[in-house]
């Protein structure tokens, strides 16, 4: 019956290709499908917090840090809830990290506050006795990169339609507006803050990358 | 031989005899037929540098496992595999629940002992990172715990006034009362309101009731924050007053405590760190 197929390579390998990739289709697709939606109550991030990201990417926190909590009772009992694949519909790139030097912080927004990021960033052994985590003095120094985090909150919109602007959701609107909003959310943080440098700067209009990496470490819920 | 008396080993036994035995046949079989055999039937059309194959009928057998399987695979793909599956959220669940079945018959009734132990547990984990592991707040980065349930710690609160726990009735401005009246409501507090029921100063008790009045506008008359309008003073210095702090959170003075009330902690684990951070106010 099949043997005209193996006078032909051409149809015999799409054959091999169709048989193959049934079984990637019956086994990824469904799945897919169901869980990559995003979780009810997941929103897109605001622009600090995207500008925060991009620091938390540049600085390579995903190498150590992981932000994906397996179900397990030990990893629930410490990070909170495990993770699900509609809680990453926004990130993009994912962070998830594949090694654990230091905890997971898919949910530290949960347990930490502002206030314990600036001790922390600045002199980690300060408040984790025995930590070897590198201190992040520079973030106190460096203005964080709003712009660059506007321009990729507008491109995932248009290109991949995040739902910014609407209802219940983050507003990201004109380049102006997202300004004035980056400057109302960060004034909350920089109030919770003790770092006059930082304070300083940020009264002459500079938001510093410590600022933005808080913002967005607080939004980890 | 002893080692014969063994099912395996004489299984093992019989099974290479028999093998053995197989080989023989099968191989002089088709040496047999490698001697005598012509090749005959239909060739046929395909042809790789003058190498060509009969046509031949699939072997029954092979041919009925191989619809067997096709079968299987319906089968499996249809019914089995979704009524026999194994889920790690399954498992997850089933492991959380047997633990907190366990957790709650073992901790029904928790001895004292046992409360402190577990507090400490709690304690090193969920609090130590910003009140640091002897609880005295590192510095200032948090509340200094062994500063804390006793009257110098109300003074310095009605002084420097309290903020930060999300009470209706919002946060308590500094310097109500002067330092002088701070002290006698703060023995008033602590002997007639709180759960001590004893003052460092009994003298000044009857002065800090006649103070009370400034407290008891938010606080109420009995002290017990007028059904959760403000702070209850009357579990003060006790788990309990612990137990609501956990609750609310504080974003007081020092810096931002989060709400501990998304489940991480039972509410035992909240009566055992209560128990502990009280033992550690002096």
């Amino acid at each position: 019956m099949f043997h005209w197929l193996e006078r032909n390579p051409f149809f015999f390998a799409v054959g091999v290709f169709l048989v193959i990739a049934y079984a990637g289709v019956v086994t990824i697709l469904p799945d897919f499908m169901e869980t990559a939606r995003p979780v009810v109550g997941t929103k897109p991030y605001t622009v600090l917090e995207l500008a925060g990201r991009q620091v938390y990417i540049k600085d390579s926190c995903n190498a150590c840090h992981s932000q994906l909590i397996r179900p397990f009772k030990s990893e629930t009992d410490r990070y909170g809830m495990y993770s699900l694949s509609g809680e990453f519909a926004y990130d993009r790139p994912f962070l998830w990290g594949s090694k654990r030097t230091g905890p997971d912080l898919m949910r530290v927004g949960n347990y930490r506050t502002s206030d314990w990021h600036e001790y922390h960033m600045l002199d980690p052994i300060s408040v984790v006795p025995g930590s070897i985590m590198p201190a992040y003095k520079h973030m106190f120094k460096n203005t964080a990169d709003i712009d660059t985090a506007y321009a990729e909150a507008l491109t995932v919109k248009k290109v991949f339609n995040t739902p910014y602007d609407q209802p219940d959701m983050p507003k990201l609107g004109t380049h102006e507006e997202a300004k004035k909003a980056v400057m109302e959310e960060a004034a909350l943080i920089v109030a919770d803050m003790k770092s006059q440098e930082v304070k300083e700067a940020f009264k002459r209009g500079e938001i510093k990358e410590i600022v933005a990496l808080i913002a967005y470490l607080n939004s980890l819920k | 031989m002893n080692w014969l008396n063994d099912n395996v080993n004489a299984l093992s036994l019989l099974g290479a005899a028999a093998i053995l035995i197989l080989t023989f046949f099968v191989v002089g079989k088709y040496m047999k037929q490698m001697k005598t055999d012509k090749a005959s039937g239909e060739l046929a059309k395909e042809n790789w540098d003058g190498i060509g194959e009969y046509k031949n009928a699939l072997p029954i057998g092979w041919a009925l496992s191989f619809l067997g399987t096709i079968a299987w695979a319906a089968w499996y793909f249809l019914a089995g595999y979704p009524l026999a599956s194994y889920s790690q959220l399954g498992e997850y669940n089933q492991e959380v629940k047997s633990y907190n079945t366990k957790f709650e018959s073992k901790f029904a009734n928790p001895d004292k002992a046992t409360l402190m132990a577990m507090g400490e547990g709690v304690f090193l984990v969920q609090c130590a990172p910003c009140h640091g592991v002897t609880g005295d707040g590192m510095n200032g980065k948090a509340l200094n715990l062994s500063k804390w349930g006793n009257e110098e710690a109300i003074v310095a609160s009605i002084l420097n006034g309290s903020k930060g726990s999300d009470y209706p009735l919002g946060e308590m401005p500094a310097g109500l009362l002067d330092a002088e009246s701070a002290k006698a409501v703060a023995a008033y507090v602590m002997q007639e309101v709180s759960v001590v029921k004893k003052s460092k100063n009994p003298a000044l008790v009857e002065t800090g009731k006649a103070l009370w009045a400034t407290c008891a506008a938010c606080h109420g008359e009995d002290g017990k924050g007028m059904a959760g309008s403000a702070p209850d003073l009357s579990v003060y210095g006790d788990a309990k007053f612990v137990v609501n702090v956990l609750g609310t959170g504080k974003k007081g003075m020092i810096g931002n405590m989060p709400k501990f009330n998304d489940g991480r902690l039972t509410n035992v684990q909240k009566t055992a760190v209560g128990a502990y951070v009280s033992s550690l106010a002096k």
